[in-house]
């Protein structure tokens, strides 16, 4: 008992120091804290289109932290995450772009297959840096990000421009046969919605019901035990980033054939790195993990009306985001430090 | 031969900030800390040093500015990190999205403003001279810190006994206890120092190198690969210096090659210098690797080859020191 | 210095390591501190040295109570430590290693060093890196930083190993000009028996935690052997755990290379029937570890070849031993044996096979009742005492067999747990399993052997049946009295 008062002391304290930081940014920038945030949440729930919005954002962030629950759990640094959406959307848009006059939804389905190879093969390519080149992949994560930024701007100034005018507002659009039916008037796809749940409900599955996920959990406890139980950590550490690769893979895909109908230089959007965000801040309890995702949504859709209405850069949201996950360490630390000493870790 | 002079010249002002982050990181590692978050501090120090120079007229202010940011996150870096005991990795990483969120928003009214601009220093005597004349002899007077702290630190490190401490710190923390010597304190100073450096950094490319903030910032990047650059130096000053010039080579080149082929966008050779950079980690790295490793033992020759290439990292790197949990 | 240890207690978890320890050491004196693995001498020497404090109990330097000790401070008290694995800076170059702690500057260190290296027959280069020395060398070097720092109180963990014979001569000649001035202190622990005799006027023997005695020169080996290794009789289980099993090998081992991270096994050559049991006995760190892991193929062969029931393994990779029946039990349980976060139900599921092949898999519940663990199936591993993770990482082990290595299998368990768990080793081995184990107690080898394969100064000195020896003749070996292979 005295623990969940202290786990829900420690929310309540770290909302209320990233608050503090918050309000802090918003004097230094001249705004007014509590209308701006006031405008944020607006911007996010303040009309069913907006809803709708959140809702449609709120499915990468809930594949990419259902795939970094994997990695993590493996002990892995996916900071690759990112280009794996990219590569996600950048096959989907490949397998699509035979097809000028559209199709019907077998089309559709196997464009997302292509996203889910894409971001499965950027992923085990990071992986492969790591196991057989030592590479840690944190570092072999970004290159592959930049060089995934670098191979979509390629395609789209290059091989895939648009006829006459190759600009940044990407590849020409699909055929609208293409695009995932929307719920009228919410721009949000039903479809999208349940692969992002399902998704979500199978990460958990496999993570906590299945003997591979305990042999993922047990390799980024003690990789040497794991190696000595027989579980071959370096196969384990592939299967892992190929997963979330995919479901990262999978989230690109969505993006192209269910948001913007196009490839774009900016199709990932930071998903990717905001989705590291919500895990880190949900410590990789599972159950935190949609509600966060669903409030990160929020700041990001919500930060798109800061520069129409206030003149402020919308990446408010980011700092918001980063504010609570430094706030939660920070109570962290100081509980462990000076409240709870030689608990360990 | 003028135009050697001038791309040479080129290649050490650009190369500027790139040194004086991976020098400060080196110094930051070497006592064992890893501080992730340069790509954020820089673009956060480079957004204050333009802000701070607008608003007070005052470039050097802006420099100032620009140092104190790198001093505070690299603060935080060392309070959550070595006295908190969070894990490093994960403060680094988030800190830099939180600082990148937070240049662009704080740096949104001075986007594409005339950004002040640092004077640029003749040298007197140097400017004279032929072909050194023209590529060491006019700069901003950054790039002349930036050149002068290589051998400073390279000294520094290997030739002074604080230095002595410092490496001992960062190779084996409980060795270096037992002897007295401080542990938290150098990790925290030389994790200040080092961010303070960084933060230069970013003043630099913001009032020197590419005067001015924009969106996107031309610094973006720039802090992974000064953490590339650490490793690939061997955490050397020296040959990490060596390592920042040859990528500040890669940039000039990407830019005169861009000129030519006026088809491919800018940001292609933007991103050029990343496969290099796991290329560089690749051939760094790869002597831990069990199969590289039996080869070795195998040929005597690649033995040597390979430990000629091989990084060794600071021992105790990245991981925090408890004194209470020994013993 | 006048060393006073009053009622020292040192416990680690569940582990006594210094019970109740009273020892007054006058200064002027070179003192022997002789015991087996775990007799409690390194803890003592590291309450003294600052490294740890005593969990009851007082320590007293010349008079004054020495309170909260680190290294730094004991240093700065006169107490200085040579341990076994000195704490020094494997990447660093020997003079930096020399001066660091102190501040001085280079020509004068290089100078000071010089002189000492001189003094003492030492030749140290001071531009090499002290990884590049051998532990013999680093040893040296340890013991001229502390003495040039004019230490009153030197203690000295195992320091003739791997140095010459001039090179301990002069060391010798050294302590005793030491010991000859009046304020110093010198502490000489050793498993050499022949050193100790030569050396120290005194010698103080530990058992089990407890000091059993001092005894004066003149000193004979006979005498502290039995002092240190005692006859306390283990259980033994029948005369059938003594038979030896007259069958083709099992294994066979022909002249193996064995490469280690710090050292190298080489030249060995030996059978294993099966259903036998060999003892590994010698001091830690001698190779029993790097031949255990050897067999389990987590080391590097670079030489001779290794069969088992017929196939040759050397070479091949892990999951290949596990897979023709080798499974290896390690000493350091949690760090390298089990998953903190993970529930004990979890490991069992993890060790089971993956297809169901072989004999029926243990269930959790089964687990925890045939081997008396306290816990439930979902304690996590890290909750667990050092005895139940012993347990535990016992109750995984395969059903079928065809051979068992055990790092120190029953470390830290009361002897009741431990009569259970070598019942089942037993069952095992009539399965005809065989074991092959490590362990610091020589009462638990003899009793539970069929073989004995002793180890002294890194290398394989003795591979004798069990009934053909004793405890005295073993206890000799392992201190470097006699060799027999």
């Amino acid at each position: 008992m005295a623990s969940s008062t202290r786990s829900l002391g420690r929310i309540i304290a770290a909302i209320l120091l990233s608050f503090l930081v918050t309000a802090a940014v918003l004097l230094l920038a001249d705004a007014p804290p509590l209308r701006t945030l006031g405008i944020l949440l607006q911007g996010g729930l303040g009309a069913p289109a907006k809803i709708g919005q959140t809702f449609a954002v709120w499915v990468p962030l809930l594949l990419g932290s259902s795939g970094l629950l994997l990695t993590f759990a493996a002990g892995l640094w996916n900071i690759g995450i990112e280009g794996q959406i990219i590569l996600g959307a950048v096959f989907a848009t490949g397998f699509l772009r035979p097809f000028p006059e559209g199709g019907g939804v077998v089309l559709v389905a196997g464009a997302l297959a292509a996203g889910i190879l894409g971001g499965a093969l950027w992923a085990v390519t990071a992986g492969g840096l790591r196991t057989w080149g030592r590479v840690h992949e944190i570092f072999g994560g970004l290159g592959l990000n930049f060089v995934a930024l670098g191979l979509t701007l390629w395609l789209i100034f290059g091989p895939w421009r648009r006829p006459g005018v190759a600009s940044m507002s990407g590849t020409e659009p699909l055929h609208p046969s293409l695009w995932l039916r929307e719920l009228a008037g919410l721009s949000l796809s039903p479809m999208s919605l349940t692969v992002g749940l399902l998704a979500f409900g199978a990460a958990v599955l496999l993570l906590r019901r299945t003997r591979w996920g305990l042999t993922l959990r047990a390799v980024g406890q003690n990789p040497e035990a794991a190696l000595l139980f027989g579980l071959r950590p370096n196969r384990r550490i592939l299967e892992a980033m190929a997963v979330c690769g995919g479901l990262a893979g999978l989230a690109g895909a969505l993006q192209v054939v269910g948001v913007y109908h196009r490839l774009l230089p900016a199709i990932s959007s930071n998903y990717g790195y905001t989705a590291l965000l919500v895990t880190m801040l949900a410590s990789c309890r599972a159950r935190f993990i949609p509600p966060i995702c669903l409030f990160f949504a929020l700041l990001n859709v919500g930060s798109i009306q800061l520069p129409l209405q206030l003149q402020l850069d919308s990446s408010l949201s980011g700092v918001i985001q980063g504010a609570l996950v430094l706030a939660v360490f920070l109570v962290q630390g100081l509980e462990e430090r000076f409240l709870f000493p030689g608990r360990g870790r | 031969m003028e135009f050697l002079a001038l791309t040479l010249a080129g290649i050490v002002s650009t190369g500027a900030p790139l040194v004086l982050a991976t020098l400060g990181e080196t110094l930051t590692e070497r006592a064992g800390v890893i501080n992730l978050s340069l790509d954020g501090s820089i673009l956060l120090a480079a957004m204050a040093a333009v802000a701070v120079g607008l608003l007070s007229g005052n470039p050097w202010l802006g420099l100032g500015a620009s140092g104190l940011v790198g001093i505070l996150i690299a603060g935080l870096v060392a309070v959550l990190g070595p006295v908190l005991g969070r894990s490093q990795v994960a403060v680094g990483f988030i800190l830099t999205l939180f600082c990148r969120d937070l240049a662009y928003f704080l740096g949104h009214p001075f986007a594409r403003k005339l950004g002040p601009e640092l004077p640029v220093w003749s040298l007197p005597g140097i400017s004279a001279l032929p072909f050194l004349g023209v590529v060491f002899g006019r700069h901003s007077p950054v790039v002349y810190l930036s050149l002068l702290l290589i051998p400073v630190l390279w000294w520094w490190v290997f030739l002074t006994q604080p230095g002595l401490e410092l490496r001992a710190v960062g190779e084996k923390p409980q060795a270096a206890f037992a002897r007295g010597i401080s542990v938290h304190y150098l990790r925290i100073l030389y994790t200040l120092v080092g961010g303070a450096l960084v933060g230069l950094a970013g003043g630099t490319f913001s009032l020197a190198i590419k005067p001015g903030w924009g969106r996107p910032q031309g610094a973006e990047g720039a802090g992974w690969i000064a953490l590339a650059l650490v490793i690939f130096g061997g955490w050397h000053p020296v040959r990490a210096a060596l390592g920042a010039y040859l990528f500040a080579a890669l940039q000039v080149l990407g830019i005169m090659l861009q000129e030519s082929f006026p088809g491919l966008p800018a940001p292609l050779f933007q991103v050029s210098p990343f496969p290099v950079m796991i290329l560089t980690l690749l051939v760094v790295n790869m002597g831990r690797t069990g199969w590289i490793q039996d080869l070795a033992y195998r040929y005597p020759g690649l033995r040597r080859w390979v430990s000629r290439w091989q990084a060794s990292a600071p021992a105790a790197l990245g991981r925090n020191f408890q004194p209470e949990k020994e013993g | 210095m006048l060393i006073e240890f009053q009622d020292i207690h040192k416990r680690y978890g569940a582990v006594q390591a210094n019970a109740g320890i009273d020892l007054r050491l006058e200064p002027g004196r070179i003192y022997g501190l002789l015991g087996e693995n775990g007799a409690g001498k390194s803890t003592l020497m590291r309450i003294l040295a600052g490294h740890t404090r005593p969990t009851r109990g007082r320590l007293l330097l010349n008079g004054k109570v020495a309170d909260g000790l680190t290294p730094a401070a004991a240093l700065g008290l006169g107490v200085g430590m040579l341990a076994q694995d000195p704490l020094d800076f494997p990447a660093l170059k020997v003079w930096e290693n020399f001066v660091l702690g102190k501040r001085r500057r280079r020509s004068e260190t290089l100078k000071r060093l010089q002189d000492l290296s001189h003094r003492f027959h030492l030749r140290l280069p001071p531009e090499e890196k002290v990884a590049e020395l051998t532990v013999g060398e680093r040893q040296q070097l340890e013991l001229l930083r502390l003495l040039d720092l004019g230490v009153k109180v030197l203690i000295l963990d195992e320091p003739t190993t791997g140095i010459s014979v001039t090179q301990k001569e002069a060391l010798f000649g050294t302590m005793r000009r030491l010991a000859a001035e009046p304020d110093k202190t010198i502490v000489f622990v050793s498993h050499k028996l022949s050193e100790v005799e030569e050396l120290c006027q005194e010698v103080i023997v530990l058992r089990r935690g407890r000091l059993v005695a001092r005894v004066a020169q003149p000193i004979r080996a006979k005498d502290l052997i039995a002092l240190m290794f005692g006859a306390e009789p283990h259980a033994a289980l029948g005369t059938e755990a003594r038979t030896q099993p007259l069958e083709p090998p099992l294994l066979t081992l022909d002249r193996l290379h064995l490469l280690g991270e710090k050292f190298a096994l080489e030249d060995l050559s030996l059978e294993v029937r099966p259903g036998e049991i060999l003892g590994l006995a010698g001091l830690e760190g001698n190779g029993q570890e790097l031949l255990l892991r050897g067999l389990a193929g987590l080391i590097r062969v670079v030489g001779g070849r290794l069969v088992l029931d017929g196939s040759e393994l050397q070479g091949r990779p892990y999951l290949a031993f596990r897979r023709a029946g080798v499974h290896f039990v390690p000493a350091a349980r949690l760090e390298e044996g089990l998953f903190p976060e993970l529930s004990l139900a979890d490991h069992v599921h993890l060790a089971l096979p993956r297809n169901g092949r072989g004999t029926a898999p243990l269930s959790p519940e089964d687990a925890i009742s045939r081997f008396s663990i306290q816990a439930q199936p979902s304690t996590p591993a890290r909750a667990l005492s050092g005895g139940n993770q012993q347990r535990l990482l016992l109750s995984l082990i395969p059903a079928r067999l065809r051979l068992l290595l055990l790092e120190h299998p029953t470390r830290g368990l009361d002897l009741e747990a431990t009569r259970q768990v070598w019942q089942h080793l037993v069952e095992r081995c009539r399965q005809g399993t065989a074991i092959l184990f490590s362990a610091s107690d020589l009462d638990e080898i003899f009793a539970y052997s069929h073989r004995l394969l002793v180890f002294y100064n890194r290398r394989l000195v003795a591979n004798l049946s069990t009934r053909a020896t004793s405890l005295e003749a073993v206890g000799r070996l392992m201190a470097g009295q006699e060799r027999t292979v």
